[in-house]
């Protein structure tokens, strides 16, 4: 059984167990490890990416449900020699920390951003309920997406 | 040594009655699936996962959702993200649609899905089935031998000894004239599966008066618990005057509570009346604004 679908943009296969996560096959097979293996349970949010434009968590996905569908990770999200406007506001706020949150917080809100143009302070720490940072106490995160606020920024990630 | 055949490991039927075709074959060593994060998650729960997945997905009927005057129907794939969408119009399902908003964190909620909540064994703290208890819900299976409607109360404690063909393939809950509420306790504030949980339907006449009550717990015992002694000592009493966790604390004896990794049973049993009587403030606030 082949796995057909397309990850950040190109057409790819996987042959492997359908069983797999998309997490382990990311890293393993396609070798793309921005999303993080974590708790291995979707509660921490390291391993979102997004499936048919919606974040989800890769680690509980198994290889076999994805045939045919579209897959964007944290690699695929910018440009080659940009990146999309989180991550160049989590840049310019100094957010990251340790590094292994900040894909999946950037996939989250990504999408967030695209649907929520202009959400409060407490509105984004809603959106980040399953997303889980043990360096920064989240205040840095929330600064530098409440400066998006407004800018028009191009945020959606490609279905 | 048992050798895999990976090609033959993961099954995609277009319809229920392929879906049950199959299990019928392959029942034994099959695990069925809908959105799939309670089985990604068993070797973290020292299960194997050696077996023939049974995916449903692709099976358009069970992704449906229809209201009438009478019912909110369900199939049984419907996410925890589709239903809360589902039901913000059915303020009678206010239970429904707080448990589905607010289960686990987002991206799991756009996974889960109401068919895998209810015939998850071993999930205690599942936020849907308490719900749909305390709303009087029913299942609709389907299997070799035929299809029957029962009510989730009576379905979850029957789970372990259903036909091995069996496909749970509808969640129906009436539209009914009372107000609903969920209430969850939890050790953050959000994200995280809840240590107890308690939906709360209720009926009251135009004197005040409480007609109709149903009560269910979750997380507390090992499966969802309707409380019926506490349902009998409210019911005939008047909203305003009802002290719903003084006598929800007086009935804890009823309770078996579970020790798990997450809260001792005694914590579960220390939260337990304020979140009876957090639904029950809710719904009498629904009830008030009404009338």
């Amino acid at each position: 059984m082949a796995v057909n679908f397309t990850l950040n943009g190109k057409p790819r296969s996987f042959s492997g167990d359908p069983r797999t996560s998309l997490l382990d096959a990311l890293r393993n097979d396609f070798r793309l490890t921005g999303a993080k293996d974590v708790c291995g349970e979707g509660f921490c949010g390291a391993c979102i990416i997004s499936l048919n434009g919606e974040p989800k968590t890769s680690c509980l996905l198994p290889m076999g449900a994805l045939d045919g569908t579209t897959v964007t990770t944290i690699e695929g999200v910018g440009g080659v020699e940009t990146l999309n406007e989180v991550q160049q506001a989590f840049l310019d706020f100094d957010v990251v920390q340790c590094g292994m949150c900040f894909p999946g917080m950037v996939m989250t809100l990504t999408h967030y951003l695209a649907e929520n143009p202009k959400p409060s302070r407490t509105e984004v720490k809603a959106a980040l309920t399953g997303n889980i940072c043990r360096c920064t106490g989240y205040e840095r995160i929330i600064d530098a997406v409440m400066s998006l606020q407004g800018s028009g920024a191009e945020v959606a990630i490609q279905t | 040594m048992t050798i895999i055949d990976l090609a033959n490991t993961y099954h995609q039927p277009l319809s229920i009655e392929a879906a049950v075709s199959l299990l019928g074959d392959k029942a034994a060593d099959t695990v069925l699936i809908g959105g799939a994060t309670w089985v990604m998650r068993a070797p973290l729960r020292d299960q194997h996962t050696d077996r023939f997945f049974v995916s449903l997905a692709k099976i358009p009927e069970l992704h449906r959702v229809s209201a009438n005057a009478t019912h909110l129907e369900l199939g049984a794939l419907v996410t925890h993200q589709g239903l809360a969408a589902a039901t913000t119009a059915l303020p009678e399902m206010a239970a429904l649609a707080q448990a589905a908003a607010h289960s686990a964190n987002p991206a799991i909620r756009r996974l889960a899905t109401v068919g895998g909540n209810i015939c998850t064994q071993g999930f205690a703290a599942a936020d849907l089935v308490p719900a749909c208890v305390a709303l009087a819900a029913t299942v609709d299976v389907q299997s070799g031998a035929g299809t029957a409607t029962l009510s989730v109360e009576d379905y979850i404690p029957s789970r372990g000894s259903r036909p091995s063909d069996e496909i749970l393939t509808r969640v129906c809950i009436p539209r009914q004239s009372g107000k609903s509420a969920h209430a969850r306790g939890l050790l953050r504030r959000a994200g995280e599966y809840p240590v107890a949980n308690v939906s709360l339907y209720m009926e009251a006449g135009a004197d005040g008066m409480i007609e109709v009550i149903r009560i269910a717990v979750g997380a507390v015992e090992t499966s969802v618990k309707r409380w019926h002694a506490l349902e009998r000592v409210l019911k005939g009493q008047h909203l305003a005057t009802a002290s719903v966790a003084d006598l929800a604390e007086t009935l804890m004896t009823d309770m078996t509570p579970r020790d798990a990794i997450d809260a001792p049973g005694w914590y579960r049993l220390r939260i337990l009346p304020q979140l009876v009587e957090r639904a029950f403030s809710d719904v009498v606030a629904q009830i008030e604004g009404v009338s």
